[in-house]
């Protein structure tokens, strides 16, 4: 426990007769890049902002270092990138970085030639007198990350980090994101895109209208959430294929479209054995391929259908605070 | 501490680059020099007349009046004898504009009190009373020494009397006029109203953009939303009292000024004295800024409330009506606080905190106000700002973050009890 940076403990928060987050626990280790996957409207923005403080949670405790205190009390540890964007557009790009930082606890000459010194390193460095209005949104997106991570946090908290970046800034943003895990920064990070938790992520939590659905390191998060997954390709003569596919105690779920088929093998069913059988039957094949699941499909198969889209609410309009 | 530090010098040092600051620091004494110059311009408009005295009485008569005109400051006299034409002649002048008019004198003015005067401009009261001054002692004059009586005990007997209006300021005579009680109250209740609506939309103003841009995330992330909204109000405050400071120094400025100044626009001698720089004592000063500061404290946190529970400027503009309204009840009420300061309703306008931040300077000015109703009205401006800071500042923290639909009252005052 004393390695958690984080732990939520059966954290939940109610809007209005809407439960947003539902007793949801999680516990993010020093040092990893923590993801925190879910639908739109699962309630991410809602966990984040208890994270930090912003928003107090109904029920449950978030603990913070393993140390008392809440999210503000430790603020000047944690960098906070909010879900919507915003500066203030009229203020020259050095006061404002510095202002942000003295809001952490940095002490404000210091926060000056930091804030120098990452603002040239970003390439801004003839921006740092101009007012905020003038920069283009790829840019202000780079103050605000320096914003974000110049008081030196140890854990920083990212809401849909890559939301609205054109390929070159998803890039620096990633980059950033690796360079801060290798300086020993835990990360935390909200997004709905699966293909991007799954090559940067260490760990993490799969939520859906504000339940946790699975929750661990990826690796085993794929052995446990699903059987194996096979891709077969055939060569003309696809054999008994039909009627072997159709033995739900081997195959779990089917996507066959006649000359390729995916599939999902139970647990416990040996995909040799169904190789053999289906070379017995005649089966002509051109790819047997036993692969891992990817995340996106794991999500789908969790998530399923009906939990994709957050419930309609009763009753829309102000918060309980 | 230090983080509210930073968001009152924020405030401060961005409000104070911009130029519209500098504008209105600059236009202020401007303005308020314009409100004092131009009555002073039209009361001395025209300065000295040119007329003509037709002398058709029998004596010396006419000739002592137009002596008399001339020693006075406003009529520049000649005395023409009368005779046939000398009438339609001078009408001519006057058309010509020559001339601005012509007193005729017969015999009858002595015996009777009867003259005519014709001239362009007959409605200048100025004018006429400085000539039924002259006329009314030179004809008495005259009379008194027709019976026989020294014409120099004449000339000692006859006073002018001018009335000298002093206010009673607690059991001190001030040496200030009507006037200059009734231009005071006036000019402080403009100012304040003014300052008071110009720096809480301020503070509105700064709320909603933070609300738009959501940078109030990351400030709600590491100070509490009521130091975020004290830092705000008391960074606006420490501007606007810059303000004033820029404004007595620049009111300073042209006041010492002011005789060089009215010179270079013909203004005359009355003209001067019309209107003098108003009796600002230490007492009234610090009654002014004790309201303004009260009165901005108690509308500040109104108009940050009012820019929580908005989610852009324009709706924030609507919503600011009834905050608007409750300082408008005590403006416009201005007149009748000055002309009759002990009214009920004067009275219970600057006990009221809402009205009190201007109805009571304004009271001050006008009047003498007991001691016990100023330290009333202060005890309860005080209260009165806990009371509204307090759920100003519950509905702030609900409002910052929220967005979408304006709330109602029922979910305000759910927002209030739930903070
Ligand atoms: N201030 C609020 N008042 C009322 N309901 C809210 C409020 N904030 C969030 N919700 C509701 O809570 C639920 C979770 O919202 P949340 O923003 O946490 O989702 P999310 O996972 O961040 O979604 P997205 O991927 O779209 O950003 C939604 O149904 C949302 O409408
Ligand atoms: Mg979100």
């Amino acid at each position: 426990m004393s390695s958690a940076v984080l732990v939520l403990d059966r954290v939940t928060k109610r809007f209005a007769g809407h439960t947003a987050v539902d007793g949801l626990s999680l516990s993010v280790p020093r040092g990893v890049i923590y993801g925190l996957l879910g639908p739109n409207g699962a309630g991410k923005t809602t966990t984040i902002r208890m994270i930090m403080d912003i928003i107090e949670p109904d029920e449950g405790s978030v603990r913070l270092f393993g140390e008392p205190g809440t999210g503000r009390e430790h603020s000047a540890r944690v960098g906070y990138l909010p879900e919507e964007r915003g500066l203030y557009r009229k203020m020259r790009v050095l006061d404002l970085i510095v202002f942000l930082a003295e809001m952490k606890g940095v002490e404000r000459r210091r926060a000056g030639a930091q804030a120098a010194a990452w603002l040239e390193r970003l390439g801004l460095g003839a921006w740092r007198w101009r007012r905020v209005d003038e920069l283009s949104k790829g840019m202000q997106q780079k103050v605000q990350f320096i914003s974000t991570i110049l008081h030196q946090p140890e854990l920083v908290v990212l809401d849909e980090p890559f939301a609205g970046l054109d390929p070159v800034n998803t890039q620096v943003m990633k980059d950033a994101v690796l360079e801060l895990r290798r300086d020993g920064v835990t990360i935390l990070f909200s997004t709905h895109i699966m293909e991007q938790a799954e090559k940067l992520c260490d760990q993490l939590c799969i939520i859906a209208r504000g339940r946790k659905l699975v929750d661990g390191a990826v690796a085993d998060i794929k052995r446990t959430q699903t059987g194996h997954h096979l891709v077969i390709g055939f060569d003309g003569a696809p054999g008994a294929a039909a009627q072997l596919f159709a033995d739900k105690r081997v195959v779990r779920k089917l996507d066959d479209y006649g000359q390729y088929a995916e599939l999902e093998l139970a647990p416990d069913a040996d995909p040799q054995r169904l190789l053999a059988a289906l070379v017995s039957s005649g089966a002509r094949l051109a790819r047997f391929e036993l692969s891992e699941p990817s995340l996106h499909k794991i999500f789908i198969d969790l998530v399923g259908p009906e939990a994709a889209t957050p419930e309609a609410r009763p009753h829309p309009g102000g918060p309980r605070a | 501490m230090r983080k509210i530090w930073a968001v009152i010098r924020r405030e401060f040092v961005e409000r104070i680059r911009s130029k519209w600051f500098w504008f209105s620091a600059l236009l202020g004494p401007v303005f308020f020099g314009a409100m004092i110059v131009v009555p002073v311009l039209f009361a001395g408009a025209g300065g000295t007349r040119r007329i003509a005295v037709v002398d058709a009485t029998t004596g010396a008569f006419g000739e002592r009046v137009a002596a008399g005109l001339r020693h006075g400051k406003i009529f520049r006299a000649t005395r023409v004898p009368a005779g046939a034409g000398v009438v339609d002649s001078l009408t001519q002048l006057v058309g010509a504009k020559q001339l601005d008019g012509f007193l005729i004198l017969t015999d009858a003015v002595v015996e009777t009190g009867t003259a005519e005067y014709r001239a362009s401009n007959v409605s200048s009261f100025r004018d006429v009373a400085e000539l039924q001054d002259v006329l009314a002692r030179l004809a008495m004059a005259a009379r008194l020494e027709r019976q026989g009586v020294d014409p120099a005990l004449v000339g000692r007997a006859q006073l002018r009397i001018s009335l000298e209006t002093k206010k009673i300021s607690g059991s001190t005579t001030t040496g200030e006029s009507a006037a200059q009680s009734f231009a005071l109250a006036y000019v402080m209740g403009v100012v304040l109203f003014l300052v008071i609506t110009i720096y809480g939309v301020n503070v509105m103003g700064s709320v909603v953009e933070e609300k738009t841009t959501r940078i109030v995330e990351v400030l709600v992330s590491s100070l509490r939303p009521f130091q975020l909204m004290m830092g705000k109000v008391l960074g606006v405050g420490a501007v606007s009292l810059f303000q004033f400071v820029l404004w007595g120094l620049g009111a300073k400025l042209l006041l010492s000024q002011r005789r060089a100044l009215l010179a270079d626009l013909g203004g005359v001698e009355e003209a001067r004295q019309v209107f003098q720089m108003p009796h600002l004592t230490a007492a009234t000063l610090g009654v002014f800024l004790s309201y303004f500061l009260g009165g901005f404290f108690l509308y500040s946190a109104m108009y940050a409330a009012v820019g929580a529970m908005s989610s852009n400027e324009q709706e924030a503009r609507q919503a600011q009506q009834p905050v608007m309204f409750l300082l408008l009840v005590a403006y416009v009420s201005m007149f009748g606080l000055t002309n009759n300061p002990e009214s009920t309703y004067a009275v219970t306008l600057s006990l009221i905190p809402f009205t009190a931040p201007i109805a009571m300077p304004v009271r001050w000015a006008a009047s003498t106000v007991p001691a016990g109703e100023l330290g009333a009205s202060l005890g309860l401006l005080a209260a009165g700002i806990v009371a509204v800071t307090w759920m100003a500042a519950r509905i702030y923290r609900v409002g910052i973050l929220m967005t979408g639909k304006r709330p109602n009252i029922k979910e305000l005052v759910r927002w209030i009890r739930a903070g």
